[in-house]
């Protein structure tokens, strides 16, 4: 499922990403790879605040909804 | 012996505060060549043989913005000595992501463990010892906001810079990809490439940059060495990234100590909570706006009847300049009246325009790098993101437009942060429609000449409202049919909240209010000497008629009579579709180009007409001996001399005097024409030192020239607009 799906509090790990290459390469940068856990700790309606790798990142809801979980 | 030392690491690492610490204020601000990016270079205040370069803050270094490019064409092209690489102790995992990428290029490097305070008061261990035997280079664990464990880094990183100490290779990737490495660092030794390792891995990730900087015969070979192992169409950019997280994870587990297992909420999650919270997140939004303002703009601060610190310092500097201009104005009072003219009336007052906004750039500056350096702007980014969506920006956008209600020049210099292009394009133009500090005092003039029965705070508030609507519009318009690309991701690290120390926020503030000053400075003085020029003479100054006519032999001319006035006349008849076709007016908009409180001072000139030392007395009589002396009459008796003065400096205006410039209403008649003038001196080019500002971020001319069009078609069409449309109901 989106990553955009999970509720706040949830945890879940990462699968792949739908999108630019460019996109994809900065999501790496910031941790974002398959396999890795990443929780919501946030929302609102600017979009999600996730806890990947002990940092927040807030990303937009379009961007989180081409992250898919497992 | 001379070293050069880069700092490199995340951004929101503690890097810049390691730059101010080791620098002090021996720093040096400029420009990458080509591109919009800090470029900062100190001398380490305690070895001046040491030069130290901050690079930029980034994640990685891969070639996909400006900022990692330089990083990593600095470290890899230039060669420092040795590179510092800042880990946040408190997101380790993460910054060691860039660390191997670091040490991959093989440059001397010192791992400067930062934050170690807040590590220790989350009951975390970082082994530095381990970290240095694992990865083979020295590890010193520091507190950059309090400089504890600097010197220790300082002398580890002279000694690795000495040794030329190149890190040993990591056993990061498994065996089929360091295979698969191996063949390709083959290749290019044979092709006699430098840094074969590090360019090997590259061109197995797919890096553009370094492919094209490689034969394509070699760059074809490479990408058979990797189809041999992996099969066509494979990703090894992701095998690459992910292997490299997984040596971190295992690197961390036996480095690393977590006090507690499991995320637990901290401080800044609490405050996340409230701050970025889906109900109360704008209004506390607005409450934070509205305290910026009144520390800057406000003469009522917080309701207090105090000035606020920004009106405040600008009164002292005002009135300091003020007797530095008497006393210049004394020295040159034998010269000619030409020489004390452009002197007094052009120099100084050229100069005092720049120092009289310094105070207020200066607080506005210093509260914004407050907001940045706690972490609460990288919020409101995020907050506001989906308003700012809406219109074709980002979140991000917001910055440099609040900067715009102060002054346009930081406005458009605050673009630079902004990631997408089209976002900067487009932001930079939106900015010069913001109601800057200067174009404050046109409103108050029409305001209170032309709207005298009217609601003034509403007039006035009017414009506001104006500016923000039509920035949206052209935001929406530019997104349809200039900048076509689509809305751009937003994504960034919500950094903890810290409250900055004093000394990282004024120097912060201090770097910019100086580009500022210097910059714009240049433009504006060099300006104000044109116009002044422009409206002080006229052919006759040099053939001799003017000194021959005039009782002390001066060559200048009333600006009447005066280049300016020709200007005037020429241009004076685009305007008449807008209501204000007439001469006077139209110097007005030329002179606020220069700078756009010099329409206020030019109407006061232009006018001067009405305004006799009769009506003057007149004026003044209406107020009583203690009034005047509030007013700036010395000791509170009527002094013609002072009058004229003080005068056009501000009672006319604040009071409001339908009689005040009788003939100012025979020029624009209606009330629609008025207000379509404030409109179009709000939205039009904005002055020569933005516009100087808005060619450095957009880098060309034509870009630039693009730029201005855009203000000047919608400053004409919507004033047009107004004139029209408010014609008929005004």
């Amino acid at each position: 499922m989106a990553l955009a799906m999970m509720e706040v509090g949830e945890t879940r790990e990462i699968k792949e990403f739908h999108g630019k290459e460019e996109v994809k390469r900065h999501l790496q940068d910031l941790g974002f790879v398959k396999g890795e856990r990443v929780q919501v700790i946030g929302e609102n309606p600017s979009g999600m605040i996730l806890l990947v790798k002990g940092v927040r990142i807030a990303l937009n809801r379009g961007l989180a909804s081409r992250i898919m979980v497992v | 012996m001379s070293y050069t030392i880069a700092l490199a690491g995340n951004p929101n690492c503690g890097k810049t505060t390691l730059f101010n610490d080791l620098t002090g204020s021996r720093q040096r601000v400029g420009n990458w060549p080509g591109v919009t990016v800090d470029k900062k270079e100190g001398t380490y205040k305690k070895d001046k043989g040491i030069n130290i370069m901050d690079l930029p803050g980034t994640y990685s270094l891969s070639p996909y913005s400006a900022e990692e490019i330089i990083a990593r064409d600095y470290i890899v092209k230039e060669k420092p000595d040795a590179v510092i690489d800042i880990v946040d102790g408190t997101s380790i995992e993460r910054n060691l992501y860039l660390t191997l990428q670091i040490l991959e290029t093989g440059v001397p490097t010192v791992i400067a463990l930062n934050m170690m305070d807040e590590v220790e008061a989350r009951g975390d261990k970082i082994g530095a010892e381990k970290l240095s035997e694992i990865f083979g280079v020295p590890v010193v664990p520091i507190v950059a906001r309090n400089g504890k464990g600097i010197l220790e880094l300082m002398a580890e990183a002279v000694e690795v810079a000495k040794g030329k100490k190149t890190p040993k290779k990591l056993p990061v990737f498994d065996e089929k990809l360091q295979g698969t490495i191996d063949d390709a660092k083959k290749l290019l030794d044979d092709a006699g490439e430098t840094d074969s390792q590090w360019k090997a891995i590259k061109l197995l990730e797919n890096d553009e940059n370094i492919a094209g900087q490689v034969t394509e015969e070699l760059k074809k070979r490479v990408g058979e060495v990797a189809e041999k192992a992996y099969g066509s169409g494979a990703d090894l950019e992701a095998a690459v990234a992910d292997q490299r997280y997984q040596y971190i994870a295992k690197v961390v587990k036996d480095a690393v100590k977590k006090g507690t297992t499991g995320h637990v909420e901290t401080k800044s999650d609490k405050l996340d909570k409230i701050l970025t919270n889906r109900i109360l997140a704008l209004p506390i939004f607005a409450v934070v706006m509205y305290l910026l303002f009144a520390c800057t703009n406000s003469e009522n601060f917080l309701f207090l009847g105090i000035n606020s610190p920004g009106i405040w310092l600008a009164g002292i500097v005002e009135s300091i300049w003020g007797w530095l201009t008497d006393l210049v104005a004394g020295l040159v009072g034998g010269a000619s009246p030409w020489v004390y003219s452009l002197v007094v009336d052009g120099i100084m007052e050229g100069l005092g325009a720049i120092l009289g906004f310094i105070p207020l750039v200066l607080v506005l500056y210093i509260l914004i790098s407050f907001l940045e350096d706690c972490g609460y702007m990288a919020r409101i980014a995020f907050v506001l993101d989906r308003i700012f969506r809406r219109f074709g920006l980002s979140g991000r956008s917001f910055i440099p437009l609040l900067q715009g209600f102060g002054c346009s020049v930081p406005a458009v210099m605050a673009t630079r942060t902004l990631e997408s292009e089209k976002d900067r394009k487009i932001t930079t133009i939106l900015a010069g429609f913001m109601p800057c500090g200067a174009k404050l005092p046109i409103f108050a003039l029409f305001v209170s000449t032309l709207f005298v029965d009217s609601n003034q705070t509403l007039v006035t508030y009017s414009l506001y409202i104006f500016s923000i609507v039509v920035a949206i519009i052209v935001s929406l318009l530019l997104n349809k049919f200039v900048y076509k690309d689509g809305a751009s991701n937003f994504i960034m690290e919500l950094p903890q909240y810290r409250i900055p120390t004093l000394k990282s926020i004024l120097i912060h503030g201090w770097e910019k209010v100086k580009g500022f000053a210097v910059k714009a400075g240049t433009v504006i003085f060099v300006s104000t000497i044109l116009i002044w020029f422009l409206s002080g003479f006229n052919f006759d100054s040099f053939n001799g008629t003017n000194a021959a006519e005039s009782e002390d032999g001066s060559v200048m001319c009333e600006m009447n009579d005066s280049f300016m006035a020709s200007i005037g006349n020429v241009i004076a008849p685009i305007f008449k579709p807008l209501g204000f076709g007439e001469w006077r007016p139209a110097v007005g908009v030329v002179t606020g180009w220069i700078a756009k409180e010099n329409v206020v001072v030019t109407f006061a000139q232009l006018y001067d007409e009405d305004v006799t030392d009769e009506y003057l007395e007149e004026y003044f009589a209406q107020y009583s001996s203690e009034e005047l002396e509030e007013l700036g009459f010395e000791d509170g008796e009527y002094d013609a001399e002072a009058a004229g003065d003080i005068y056009s400096e501000g009672v006319l205006f604040e009071g409001g005097d339908e009689n005040a410039l009788p003939h100012m209403k025979d020029d624009i008649k209606t009330k629609a024409a008025a207000y379509a003038y404030m409109v179009f001196n709000l939205l039009c080019m904005p002055c020569f030192a933005a516009v100087g500002a808005m060619k450095r971020e957009l880098k060309t001319w034509k870009e630039t020239g693009k730029a201005v069009a855009v203000q000047m078609v919608t400053a004409y069409v919507v004033a047009l607009l107004v004139n029209v449309v408010g014609g008929l109901f005004l």
